[in-house]
Order: structure tokens, then sequence, then C-alpha cells
């Protein structure tokens, strides 16, 4: 017989009714010719059909024995099993409700956790050979900066002289405006070196796209658009290749379409356009970290060897240039560095969801213990009866295996809403837009099914089959020996699921208390009612006059306003990377040798301290009509570069060719300029008199008295009036900068406390199952104790010490737990140390109040056992 | 011997393979042709003839068709295969030594 009819006949015997029949044929045959020749013998047909039935015996037993013989047993029993198991789900619908619940809730945030997991780490690059591409950044270990900005010049030099990439492309992001029937709207744009699609490998969705070696007179008029873009601004329109669109003041010629997928993986990005080094300030030197580097390495290269070489290369050029001494390079790989923010914060919360699913399942399989007592004299008669472990176990294995797939189903549910909430809170840009339920979430899913079904079944079902002489059948129904075991088995995993419950609500304390010191942090500035925007001034029509007669018109016109109160502008936004790191030279003060000296400035308009209240607390503020760019700097900065010593008076050039330099005239507080969790940075602020040539796109900050949206069209405005071709684009209030730059931090949080009230709410209720079957068990004893003189305080503190007990043990375990497990979330804290004791104490002292406080009402139905009945009972 | 002892256990297997040696056979024809060839002495229990037939079935030793019957009914056929024909050989010679054996045991004086 083949394998295939083989399998057939198997599942016939499981759901079909075909082969039965053909049994019953061939044994009805069997039975008409032995009633036929009892005929032929002389009797009457009657009586040779009867006789004939009682020599074969009932046709049912052969069928069955049959079907054993045929392999149909095990599939037999796993019908019925899971047909009783149905049943008696039906029968214990609380109890059933109660479990599904648990697994659902805990599936499902295993399942969402992991989805994003999924979308976020294990997705493969849009790329070919997407595990190739690397990123290059400059570093220098002297100042901790492992990834910083690469100039032209180590651009270049790298380009030539290292071995280990089949080629490396540069790119910095541009700003562009796109003008559209007279509409201006800014784009955010990448500029990049004619290599870089080549370099990723990119091909076209429509067109061309820029090649290595393109002449740079042909792709200075040339753009590339994004799918995404192409889609919204230009309706697809495929014959848009070829033909210009108006960028800036000119046209530039639209050469080819990225693919979509492109999108995904690139931010918001609208279009490429080529890099033109010329219009790179001070390009040559090797102090101007402007650009941002990717390569991919050449067949069989690995990133170590790649590194090496790389660093050779790099501590050559920096051996070559004195400017910049200590400064070397670093390759990473491009997948972990898109991912490098979420992977830690990724992993710890799929660990908190899988103690969550851990305490899910261990609840679970205490609640199966309590029924297990209660089914023991059903397991102990069919023991008796004949029945095998193996049956026993497998049949109750069975009912978890229901169990778990019933939770699992409403765990597909949780986790899909769990997902649209977590993508809902999430900060624009953190995450995919879509995750979805794919393939590999699944098996993920069946996985965890077949886990929580060992798990939760497997060692009830082996204690509550263990063979034994004398059973409950033989003690009247009231577990002793067997009943103590089980609650001891019980007590260990009620202490198990507690401690991890303390685990998780230490680490959610934490990031709690973080997360609140992070929302009172004080920014060094007052963020209410300011508005930024950002605006370009780009094109023929500005110049350095033009450009300051421009923020000068604007503030006086805007301060004429109603509702506006200040208005100034910067070149960097009030919280961002914090302002242009550049090589710097203090006058007077001889530079360590071959040290170069790198701060941090922003161009700044007058006014813009007072926009954004940030104190000057000695000198003066910037003016329009100081005679040359005046500098402030902030409190940090002074300490820094001049300890000790007013800095008012005090020069600094910037660049590597100034020896003038330009005059501090003012200090002003420190303000959290990098983000609101990192300490205020030394920083420098020039007057925008020194900086129009860098700064052609600005930052204004508007603080007004009224709404933001009527802020916003006051200000627009303004701005129209004096430029109808201005646009204003990436406006934001300044809260929202703040509440975005935590946004991540706030997901954290929330998911992690959401795991921890789960992991508490469940360790509650297994403290209150197991205290509950204890009371059970000890009905006797207690009504023996009150017989004796016990009063019902007595009893209550009896149970209530038993409860307290339990959640001692697992709070010992549990602060134990977290002395590893807070390592992991080191990095989300903020103002709170690791081990934080107050936190320690809280947490673990709150733990043991709810668990006595779950003791409680089997406390009181302890106490109000009557002895005389307590006694009799059983 | 008792007469209408059941067949001895594992003899069964040997006395189906021989029965459909030649001729394909259904169940009752197989059951008949032991107890009529070993005179009535053999009885073939039903209960386990038709557990054995499923089992060489199993095996490979037999192959079972939907025939028509002497009589016209629909019947059960089964056949020796190649394996089983094989089957028979070795257990045929197998049984003539076992029963030599304890032929010459039973024989000593």
């Amino acid at each position: 017989m083949s394998i295939w009819s083989d399998i057939a006949q198997r599942v016939c015997g499981l759901v079909g009714r075909e082969p039965d029949a053909n049994l019953g044929d061939e044994l009805r045959f069997h039975l008409d010719m032995e009633a036929r020749q009892l005929e032929a013998s002389g009797l009457s047909h009657d009586a040779a059909t009867a006789e004939a039935r009682r020599r074969f015996g009932g046709v049912d037993r052969y069928t069955e024995e049959l079907r054993d013989e045929r392999g149909g047993r095990m599939l037999e029993h796993l019908r019925i099993d899971a047909r009783y198991a149905l049943r008696l789900a039906r029968r214990f619908p609380a109890f059933t409700a109660i479990v599904v619940l648990t697994l659902g809730i805990s599936i499902g945030a295993n399942t969402a956790i992991f989805s994003v997991v999924n979308a976020v780490l294990l997705r493969p690059l849009p790329f070919p050979r997407g595990d190739d591409l690397v990123v290059l950044y400059a570093q220098n270990p002297d100042k901790s900066l492992p990834r910083f900005s690469v100039s032209y010049a180590d651009y270049l030099d790298w380009r030539k002289e290292t071995h280990s990439f089949t080629d490396i492309a540069a790119f910095a992001p541009a700003s562009l405006t796109f003008t559209q029937n007279d509409d201006a709207q800014r784009l955010s744009g990448l500029s990049v070196t004619t290599n870089y699609f080549d370099v990723l490998q990119v091909r076209p969705h429509l067109g061309r796209l820029f090649r290595d070696g393109d002449p740079p007179t042909e792709t200075e008029n040339e753009i590339v658009l994004t799918y995404g873009f192409w889609q919204r601004q230009l309706a697809g329109d495929p014959s848009v290749i070829g033909r210009p669109i108006k960028i800036g003041s000119s046209g530039r010629t639209v050469i080819g379409i990225l693919p979509a997928a492109f999108d995904a993986n690139s931010g918001g990005l609208d279009a490429v356009t080529v890099l033109v080094p010329a219009s790179i300030p001070s390009v040559e030197s090797h102090a101007q970290h402007l650009l941002s580097v990717i390569g991919r390495l050449r067949p069989g290269t690995t990133l170590a060897s790649a590194q090496a070489d790389l660093l050779g290369v790099a501590t050559r050029v920096a051996a070559a240039n004195p400017g910049i001494a200590g400064w070397t390079a670093n390759v990473f790989s491009l997948r972990d560095e898109l991912v490098r923010t979420l992977a830690n914060p990724l992993y710890v919360l799929l660990a908190a969801a899988g103690l969550v699913l851990l305490i899910g399942c261990i609840n679970v399989a205490n609640l199966l213990f309590t029924r297990s007592a209660i089914r023991d004299r059903e397991v102990a008669l069919r023991q008796a009866l004949g029945a095998s472990r193996r049956r026993l176990v497998s049949q109750l294995m069975v009912e978890s295996a229901e169990l778990a797939i019933a939770g699992a189903v409403l765990g597909l549910l949780i986790a899909k809403l769990t997902l649209r909430a977590i993508l809902a809170v999430a900060p624009t840009g953190l995450l995919p837009t879509t995750i979805d339920l794919d393939l590999r979430v699944m098996a993920f899913a069946a996985g965890l099914i077949v886990f929580t079904t060992l798990i939760v079944g497997l060692w009830p079902a082996l204690s509550a089959t263990r063979p034994r002489l004398t059973g409950p059948l033989h003690d009247g129904g009231r577990a002793s020996t067997g009943g103590l075991r089980t609650l001891r088995a019980r007590r260990t995993l009620v202490v198990a699921e507690t401690s991890l419950a303390l685990v998780l609500l230490i680490c959610a304390g934490l990031v709690i208390q973080s997360l609140s010191h992070m929302l009172r942090v004080d920014p060094g500035f007052r963020p209410e009612r300011v508005v930024t925007m950002r605006l370009s001034l780009t094109g023929a029509r500005y110049n350095d006059t033009t450009q300051i007669q421009f923020f000068r018109d604007l503030q006086t016109r805007l301060a004429a306003r109603a509702g506006i109160e200040a208005v100034a502008a910067a070149n960097t936004p009030p919280i961002s990377a914090g302002g242009i790191t550049t090589a710097i030279r203090l006058i007077g003060v001889p530079p360590r040798a071959g040290e170069q000296l790198m701060g941090a400035a922003t161009a700044v308009t007058p006014g813009y301290f007072r926009a954004l209240a940030i104190p000057v607390v000695q000198g003066r503020d910037v003016d329009w009509n100081d005679p040359d760019p005046k500098l402030l700097v902030s409190q940090a900065a002074a300490r820094q570069y001049w300890p000790g010593q007013s800095p008012i008076g005090k020069r600094i050039a910037f660049g590597t060719r100034d020896t003038l330099g330009l005059e501090v005239v003012g200090v002003v507080a420190d303000s959290r300029s990098r983000g609101i969790t990192t300490d205020a940075p030394a920083m420098i602020y020039m007057a925008y008199a020194g900086a129009t040539r860098v700064a052609r796109t600005m930052t204004l900050v508007v603080r007004g008295r009224g709404d933001v949206s009527a802020v916003l069209a006051t200000t627009k405005a303004v701005v129209r009036e004096i430029d109808p071709t201005l646009a204003l684009y990436n406006v934001r209030t300044v809260d929202d900068i703040i509440q975005q730059s935590i946004g991540q931090p706030r997901l954290n949080t929330m998911l992690l406390s959401f795991f921890a009230f789960v992991a508490v709410a469940l360790a509650i209720i297994g403290i209150y199952g197991v205290v509950s079957y204890s009371v059970a068990q000890r009905t006797q004893e207690i009504g023996v104790r009150m017989a004796l003189g016990a009063g019902q305080r007595d009893v209550m503190s009896l149970i209530l010490r038993e409860g307290g007990a339990l959640a001692m043990i697992g709070v010992v375990v549990g602060v134990g737990g977290a002395l590893v497990a807070t390592r992991f979330i080191q990095s989300w804290l903020f103002g709170i140390e690791r081990m934080d004791a107050a936190t320690i104490l809280v947490t673990a002292a709150g733990l043991i109040v709810v668990a006595v406080a779950a003791s409680y009402l089997p406390a009181r139905r302890a106490s109000r056992v009557d002895p005389l009945v307590a006694m009799r009972a059983d | 011997m008792h007469p209408n002892a059941d067949v001895l256990q594992g003899t069964l297997d040997l006395l189906i393979l021989k029965s459909v040696a030649s001729d394909p056979m259904h169940g009752w024809g197989i059951s008949q042709r032991i107890q009529q060839i070993s005179s009535g002495v053999l009885e073939v229990n039903q209960g386990s003839l038709y557990p054995a037939l499923h089992r060489l079935v199993k095996r490979g030793w037999l192959q079972a068709t939907w025939g028509t019957s002497e009589n016209n009914r629909r019947a059960r056929f089964y056949r020796l295969t190649a394996v089983g024909k094989k089957q028979l050989v070795d257990e045929t010679a197998t049984w003539r030594r076992f029963s030599a054996a304890v032929e010459a045991i039973l024989t000593t004086p």
C-alpha cells in the first residue's frame, strides 16, 4: 500500500464514514455467508441470521479492533479528546474565559511586539545585497565622537586610497524650493555624489538615475524624484521624464523616478540632486565635517578588515593634515545603523512581553492544577479502568492545546489592536507606517502555541496522572498527600510569577520616573507659545545685504502686528543637533599641540534670546547696528574655553585661516539645544551678519500671544508681503518638538508599564488562586484549630500570612532578578539610578500589600468556617 | 487436540497467506478454506481474521480489491503480492523446522 493511500485511510478513519461503510460491507458479507450456510444446514432464515450474529459477536467491536489495526487509533483518540475538551470548556465557562483571556493577552502582546521587531529589525534592506552596505563616519575617540560627519576632502582621500569597498558615495541633506502654478513649497532633498545610486544599486522606476562619471555640466541641471513625490505632486505622470520642473529660481530636468521601495527607508524624501562641491564652504578643508558617507563592501570583505583598511587610510590622512589631528574613521553596517536606536528598546520590550507570557502560562498551569484537583477522581477512575498514563497525559495535553489555540486566536486580534495603538502613539518616522502580521509573525504565533501548550499542560498533566496505589477513589475524594504535593508545586509557581512580575514592575517604575523627569526638565528656555518654521533665502535676489534686510524688515513688520510677542531667527532650531560643529580657535589661547578645537556654533539674529526667554547673564545681545559681527557664548562654553575668566572681549576665530576672530559681547544661560535629555552643550552664537553665506536656510522663532494657527497666519502674511516667492516649511511649536523628542521614551514607557500592569494583575490572580486552594485543603485543619479555641482573627492572620509569605519570597527573588534586568534598560533611564532604592522598596512593598489584600477574601472565608461542619465534612 | 481449536497464535498469518496463494479470496472464503482443509480442526475466529487481513495488507503482503463473489455479492478479495509470496516461503520453512523440532521432542521416548 502506498504511503498516500495509507494516509488517506487514516484520515478517513478519523473524519469520514466511507472506509467504515466498506468495513461494514465486508463484515456484513461474512455474516450473510455464515447465515446462508446455516440456512442450508436446515435452520430457518431468522434463526440462521441470529446464530450467525451470535457466532460473530458484536460488529462494533471488530470495527474498533480493525480501526486500531489500520493505525487510525491515535487520530481517533485525538478526535475524541478534542471533542471532550470542547465539552469540558463549555462546562466551565468562567475557567475557560480566564484561561483564554490570559493566554490571549500574553500571546497578543508578544505577537504585536514581534511584528514590530520583524518589520524593523528583521526586514532586509530594499537594496540588492543590502548586507554589504556600510556607513562610514569620521570619529574622534578623544572627544568620544564615534559617529561624525565627514569632510569632502576626507571623502575624496578615503575613496581613492581604501580598497575594501567597491565604491563609497557621499551625500548631504538639501533643501529645495519647488514652484508649481506659482505656489512655492519646500522639498526635502538629498544632494549626492554621482555614484550614489551605483553604490546602492538602485534601479529607476522610470527614466534613469545619476551614474558615476556623469559630467557636472549636465547633472547640475538634472533632478531625480522619489516615487512618493512623483505620485503626490505630479500625479504619477510618466511624461514628466525629460521635462524641466521649477526648482529654486531655475528649472531642472527630471531624469528619473526612484522605485517605491526606496521611499520606505528614506523618511519623506522628495528629490535627489547631485552634490556640487563648489557650493561647500571651504571644501578643501579636512575639518569641514558636513557629509554622510555610505559604501559597499567588496564581496568577501568583512566589516573588520574594512575597518582596519579605512582606519589606516584615515590615520595617514590625519597625519598629513595637522588640522585634523585625533580624527580617524569608523565603518558600521548600514542595516545596524538604521535600527541602532530601536534595537535595544525592541529587544527589551520583546523580553518583557516574553515575561508576561511566562507569567500567563504559570497562571494557567496553576488554574489547571486547580481543575486537575477537581478532576482527580475522574482521572483515578479512568486509570482504574485501565487507561494508560500516556493516553491520559495526551488527553490532558489536547485540552491545553485547545485552550492555547483559542488564546492564540484571541491573541492575534489583540495583537492587531495593540499594533494599531503602537503605530498611533509612535512618533512619526520612528517605525514603518504599516506593519503587517505576515507569515513570519504567524509562524512565531504558532511557536507560542506549542510553547504555551507544553508549559501550561505538561506539568499538571504529569502530576495528575502520577501512578498511585491509594488514590482519590480510596480516600473518599479528599486529597491528602497528593493535594499537599500539588499545593507545594503551586506555591512554587506563584513565587515564580510574583518575582517575574516584580522585575517588570521595578523596570516600569524606573522608566516611568525617567519619563516624568524628562517632562519636568528645564530646557533653559520657555517653549510655550513659540512656533518655529524654516525658510530659505536663495536665488539671485539674496546676498549678504538683502538677507539681513529681509530679517530686519520681518522683525519690524511682525512686531507691529497684534498677537506677536517676539520674533527672531537662527540657523538651527532651538532643539536639534545643537548647532553646527566647526573648527575654531581661541585668539590668545595657544592650542595644545596637534589639537584642533571644535565648537558648536549657530547664527542668530538679534532678539533670539528674548524670543526664547533665555537670559543674557553677562554683557549684551548682538545688535543689527554692530559694526562687525559679534558673538555670544553659553555659560558652558565660557567655562570650557576661558575657565575662571570673563569671556567678554575675548575673540574666537572660525576656520583655519582667520587670525583676527570675532569678539564675544555676551554670555547667555545654558539651554538644552541638543535635546531635552542631553546636557546643555557649549554653544557659540554668532550674529547673523557673520554667517549670511552659510546660513541661507534659517529657522524663524515666533512667540505669539494667541493660538498657533493665528501666529502662523500672521507670519505667513508678513513673509508674503516681503517676498511672495518664499515658502515656510517645517512649521512646529517648540512644545511639539520637545514632545516628539521624547516620543520614543514615552512609547517604551507605555508599553513596559502595560506589561508590568498585566504581570502584576496575573500574579495577584495567582496568589488569590493558590491561597483559596490552600484554604479549601485546610478546611478540616482550620475547623480543628477553631474547635481548640483559635479565634476568627487568628485564622485570618494565618491565611493572610500565607499570602504575604508567598509574596515575600517572590519579592526577594524578584529584586535579585531586577539587579540583572535593569542593566538592559540602563540607556532608558534619565535622572534616576538603575538600582534606585526608593523604587525597589515602594514596588516591593506595594506588591506585598496587594498580595496580602488578594488573600483577604480566602482568609475571610476561612475565618467563617463552622468547626462542626468542617470536621464532619468528607 | 480439542476440535475447533482456535488457530495457534502466530500461525494465522501463515494460514492466510497459504490460503490465498493460488487464487484471490475473500475473508469468508479464507475462513472456510482453513476450516475445510484442516477437516474442521482449525476454526478461524472472525475477530482475529479481519484484523489479521488488514494487518497483512498494511505490511504489503496482501493486496485487497473489491470484486464480485460467486453469488454475485460485492466482496473484498485478497491476493498475495510478490513480497507476500516470499514471506509465505520463509514462514513455511520456519514452521516446518519448528514443527519438526516439536515432533522430534514428542517422539523421543
